[in-house]
């Protein structure tokens, strides 16, 4: 496929916190992909072209892909993420760029 | 620039944000037979809860130079198939406010610190909604200037 027929992709950097603490990587990739696929749905998700790049416990910050048109739509979901589980949650956006090494 | 619904603490990081308390031309109303007595005062900033606002209701609106407000809290408030029709209905209102030239707002009307979001995230929730990027910033000045006054 040539590059300019596959998806433009843009990568957000993004903070989670759980209940004021940062969730294991196991527990963040849980939160992320549910709450993903809960509001997007699945074939939603393929047209995003959805992907957690990286995820660093420690800091509770990650960065994950998305397709370039629905970055807002991305940006919007990651907001709506109030609570998990009964606990108060928080996927805050940081910055967007087309490329990993500018986050 | 947003609008709350608590008394804002700058350590909380809402910082730029002002309390529905201390403007009174703020006015909240639950349906569109509510919200009908709000719409002929004179620079109102009306929040309808159903976001169900008569096209009649938002030309008078648009005449006596208020606004409609688009709440970030009301969408976390919901879940699953409710939150999609509220977001549906905000589109709807949304479209029909642009068709008589009724200028609206985003802001969260958060309850507390957890409810409040960046300027980023309230951007991309006017996207959703199907605002353009000249409406949004128009959207912005409008709301500075409704504060200001």
């Amino acid at each position: 496929m040539k590059p300019t027929e596959r998806f433009k992709r843009r990568y957000i950097s993004f903070s989670l916190s759980l209940a004021g603490k940062m969730p294991a990587y196991s527990e963040a990739k849980e939160i992320i992909h549910v709450h993903f696929l809960s509001f997007f749905g699945e074939s939603g998700i393929s047209a995003l072209a959805f992907k957690l790049v990286k995820y660093d416990a420690p800091s509770g910050e990650g960065i994950l892909r998305c397709e370039r048109s629905r970055t807002d739509e991305a940006i919007f979901c990651m907001a709506c993420l109030s609570e998990w589980k009964g606990s108060p949650a928080r996927l805050a956006p940081l910055s967007t760029s087309g490329t990993i090494k500018r986050l | 620039m947003d609008i709350v619904r608590f008394e804002p603490n700058e350590s909380e990081g809402a910082g730029r944000a002002l309390p529905v308390s201390s403007l009174p031309f703020f006015f909240d109303s639950a349906d569109a037979k509510a919200a009908k007595q709000f719409c002929r005062k004179k620079g109102a900033l009306l929040h309808c809860a159903g976001y169900e606002v008569d096209d009649g209701d938002l030309l008078e609106l648009a005449r006596a130079g208020g606004a409609i407000a688009f709440s970030f809290s009301d969408v976390l408030g919901e879940r699953g198939f409710r939150r999609s029709i509220l977001i549906s209905k905000m589109r709807l209102l949304l479209s029909a406010c642009r068709k008589r030239g009724t200028l609206f707002i985003f802001v969260t009307l958060a309850k507390d610190a957890t409810q409040i979001r960046s300027a980023r995230e309230l951007a991309a929730f006017a996207a959703v909604l199907g605002a353009n990027d000249v409406e949004r910033k128009e959207a912005e000045k409008k709301l500075q200037t409704m504060v200001s006054k």
